[in-house]
């Protein structure tokens, strides 16, 4: 049984996380694509170069088109209309053109008139230049570059190649811009007490405090209210959050309600960062809790009734039975839920984003919604892959530490000890 | 006996089948064409691109050759979603034949590889290519190379409800003269702020309505920045004047601090902005030409030109009024063989001839492509069109084609809306800017 789930582990587990490791390590973008870039002497490369090789940099600063012999002979080889040849040696030999454009337009007034697609193929054979060319591979670029008289040393290619390469490389730098940025400490620190007040205050005490209360209703009216909390769980996350949306728009609910005592109507959810942060974690928490609701009533239906009788003869109040029966049996329970919901937080942005989307200002920005604009999300179409892996691979980092850390705190060994009443 | 008649129609049906299978060389050619921003008034990205194929297939017949062309159309109406789906879809080598998105996806994309160039397969000195504005054509291009046809232009202006205007003391001639004072710099963003607040002490308009700008980020906010004397490139290397982008920043938080924008503007609902800017809740507010067709079409604003006068972007300390014109371009999309990337490129060169040019810049209220355009009668006889195209064009600028362009729009941006929210002091954000800008650009960008 063991090699089904392997392949089960391996795939649809350990890929992604590897995956995003190795992501993590390159300036991956849109416009590095992801497959592997050509060498092109760009304007950019040319400046990246001048400092260094001030000569090769000005040599391959301007285009230049020559219809010479070496061109013609490259033209008859490809077996267009002859005519094309005849007529470029009769009438344009020698000719020198700074410009593709200006060389296009001898060649598209050859009588025998060329196709647009034929014109590039004719003015390819006489580019005597290296700027903007696309090259496949890097011995293509060098031996343009020396049939244009520049013998590069080996050391002076490396740095033609890496400065003229458009695809992605191996880099760390993307951790020294997390590290760089003001804003990244901003977005850790956001994402420390979303995590932290919403686990406290919802996933875990008030999922409690639902759970223990409905464990003393009468069976029916519990049953009823569990569903009623589950509710937000289990709305379209989409439609849930509209609804917080349209409670708390300028023309929402809270604004109409406010109206009439003579408050001027304002967007409730945007209007400043406690008013994002409150509105974040509820819609958070309502979901949230109802997890740990469930976990934690299944829990206590599972402590022996006998335990609540005798409790009751030897007269105990409510408050004692929580203290002394119930909480203690939970123990591995809320390890559970905040180990679990800790990590889910974590990942979570998706209310966040349908709600506020981050703002306002980025206040409610949270270390998964950086990731996800960083990685999926730029309004100039350059999706920044690389960084954005190397974000979520911080947040891995975090999980894993964080989890080792409340096995320590909640004395997980203890837990899993061979219980005394067997011995 | 008998097999011989049976021999002969056997050949004579065999020729036949051949002969039709060479008359029936039918060619079926799909063509996807996908577009971003694309709203109900702007269904002719993509359905010129049908229009053309119509012609194109005559065409063809015309010639004695059979081509059917499918278009397949996927406009998308808003901007973040079509171009991770186009990005993700592209890398998938899944990409469109044809895809219509502004002209600063260039720089990322032709680098990548995902899209080819323009000009490999369509005569740029050939008709109706040839005609178009210079400008455009330059901002279609990415190291020296033309990569799109410009599908649109536009222009970005600054909008003023006239009734409040005469309420704070303008005369009609005062604003029908306000145009020019802006262009001559005699009217500056200090004028607004000033105004927008009186509009707001008179109780015209509510508190944070006096000026009442765009809800998200977009191109608009680089007009400040030129506004305030900022330049984004020079010479293939962009630009970050530290001094302008905080003059640009500070304006925001001022308008903040006045009380005449509100501090969480961004993120608010869209549909709510454009109602309130239709039925004059907001006093003097930015946005593009296309906005005319939305007020007039989709929010009733039926008479626009009695109630909205409309200005190029004043100048603020040490810069100039101006506007942006943010122009998409139909690319051809890497992928695909060469006969149909040909047949996509020769559906563009079509789409973009004048009179079906002009169907999409007046339904939408965009700004024509070329000379020609503006003589057709549709457009000619449009008051909105041939008015924005005299006043605004001449003063527009563009963003830069730059592959890195993007990271430095949104390092700007966001600090831009830490100001704006009070977030983070103007200062600081200005620093924070170009700290995180010599980290991730170094090099690529000059800081001044």
């Amino acid at each position: 049984m063991i090699a089904p789930a392997a392949i089960m582990i391996f795939l649809f587990y350990l890929m992604p996380a590897i995956l995003t490791g190795i992501f993590a390590m390159t300036n991956m973008s849109t416009a590095t694509g992801i497959s592997g870039g050509v060498f092109q002497v760009t304007q950019g490369a040319v400046n990246r170069l001048g400092p260094d090789m001030p000569e090769l940099a000005s040599g391959i600063a301007e285009p230049r088109f020559v219809i010479d012999e070496e061109g013609l002979a490259a033209l008859e080889a490809l077996k267009l209309k002859p005519g094309y040849a005849a007529e470029l040696r009769g009438q344009h030999i020698g000719e020198v053109f700074a410009s593709r454009r200006e060389a296009e337009r001898v060649i598209k007034a050859l009588r025998d008139r060329p196709s647009t697609r034929e014109v590039k193929q004719i003015s390819d054979l006489f580019n005597r230049s290296v700027l903007n060319t696309r090259f496949e591979t890097r011995e293509a670029l060098i031996g343009n570059l020396e049939k244009l008289g520049f013998k590069l040393k080996p050391e002076e290619q490396d740095k033609v190649a890496r400065e003229t390469y458009t695809g992605w490389v191996w880099t760390t730098d993307n951790f020294k811009v997390i590290g760089n940025s003001p804003d990244m400490a901003k977005i850790f620190l956001n994402t420390a007490f979303y995590v932290a007040v919403t686990l406290m205050l919802f996933n875990v005490s008030y999922a409690l405090f639902l759970a223990v209360t409905t464990h003393y209703m009468p069976p029916a009216t519990a049953s009823i209210f569990r569903a009623v909390w589950l509710l937000p769980r289990i709305t379209p996350v989409v439609i849930y959050v509209l609804m917080w949306k349209w409670l708390t728009w300028d023309n929402g609910f809270i604004s109409m309600f406010m109206g009439q005592l003579g408050v001027p109507p304002k967007n409730y959810l945007l209007d400043n960062a406690y008013n994002a942060w409150f509105f974040v974690i509820l819609i958070n928490g309502f979901i949230g809790a109802s997890m740990g609701m469930l976990v934690f009533s299944s829990a206590i239906k599972a402590i022996p009734q006998t335990h609540f009788h005798a409790s009751e003869v030897d007269g105990a109040s409510r408050w004692q039975q929580i203290r002394y029966i119930i909480l203690p049996q939970l123990r591995w329970p809320i390890l559970f839920v905040t180990c679990y919901q800790t990590l889910s937080l974590l990942a979570s942005f998706n209310e966040i984003l349908l709600s506020t989307r981050g703002g306002p200002g980025r206040a409610t920005e949270v270390w998964s919604l950086a990731a996800y604009h960083t990685a999926l999300n730029n309004y100039t179409g350059n999706l920044e892959y690389g960084l954005g892996a190397a974000l979520a691979l911080m947040l891995v980092i975090i999980g894993v530490i964080l989890s080792l850390i409340y096995l320590r705190v909640f004395r997980y060994d203890t837990l899993i000890s061979k219980p005394l009443i067997e011995d | 006996m008998t097999v011989r008649p049976i021999l002969k129609s056997a050949a004579l049906a065999g020729v036949l089948l051949t002969s039709t299978a060479v008359f029936a060389s039918a060619k079926d050619v799909t063509i996807s064409v996908w577009s971003g921003g694309s709203g109900p008034n702007d269904n002719y990205r993509v359905d010129a691109i049908e229009i053309a194929a119509d012609i194109l297939e005559r065409e063809a017949a015309i010639r004695g050759e059979q081509l059917n062309i499918i278009v397949q159309k996927t406009p998308y109406s808003g901007w973040e979603d079509f171009k991770q789906a186009l990005t993700l879809a592209a890398e998938a080598k899944k990409a469109p034949n044809i895809v219509a998105t502004g002209h600063e996806d260039i720089g990322p994309w032709a680098q990548a590889g995902l899209i080819v160039p323009a000009e490999d397969y369509i005569d740029l000195d050939a008709w109706p290519i040839s005609d178009i504005y210079p400008n455009l054509m330059e901002i279609s291009s990415f190291n020296g190379t033309v990569y799109g046809i410009p599908q649109d232009a536009e222009s970005r202006p600054l909008f003023f409800w006239k009734p409040y205007m005469k309420a704070i003391g303008y005369t009609d001639a005062d604003i029908e003269a306000l145009p020019t004072k802006v262009e001559k710099g005699e009217y500056t963003l200090k004028n607004v702020l000033e105004d927008a607040k009186k509009m707001q002490d008179k109780g015209l308009v509510q508190a944070g309505y006096g000026f009442y700008p765009r809800t998200n980020n977009g191109p608009d906010y680089w007009q400040f920045y030129t506004s305030f004397g900022g330049v984004m490139e020079e010479e293939g290397k962009l630009v970050f004047d530290k001094a302008a982008m905080k003059r640009t920043y500070q304006y925001f938080a001022d308008l903040v601090a006045a009380g005449v924008t509100k501090k969480n503007h961004i993120g608010m609902p869209g549909d709510q902005w454009w109602k309130e800017v239709a039925t004059g809740k907001a006093g003097i507010w930015h946005g593009g030409t296309w906005h005319y067709a939305r007020l007039v079409n989709q929010e009733g604003l039926k008479d626009f030109f009695d109630n909205v006068q409309f200005t190029l972007i004043p100048a603020g300390e040490g810069g100039k009024a101006n506007t942006l014109t943010h122009p998409l371009t139909y690319l051809l999309m890497a992928g695909h063989d060469q006969e149909t990337t040909q047949i996509a490129a020769n559906l563009v060169t079509i789409a973009s001839e004048p009179r079906i040019n002009a169907l999409h810049a007046i339904k939408s209220a965009h700004l024509g492509i070329s000379a020609s355009e503006t003589k057709v009668d549709l457009y000619a006889s449009n008051r909105w069109a041939s008015e924005a195209t005299e006043r605004l064009l001449p003063h527009a600028n563009a963003m830069p084609n730059n592959a890195d362009f993007g990271k430095y729009w949104t390092i700007m941006w966001k600090n831009m809306e830490a100001t704006w929210t009070g977030a983070k002091p103007v200062d600081a954000a200005v620093n924070d800017a170009e700290a995180e800008l010599k980290s991730t650009l170094g090099g690529a960008i000059v800081i001044r």
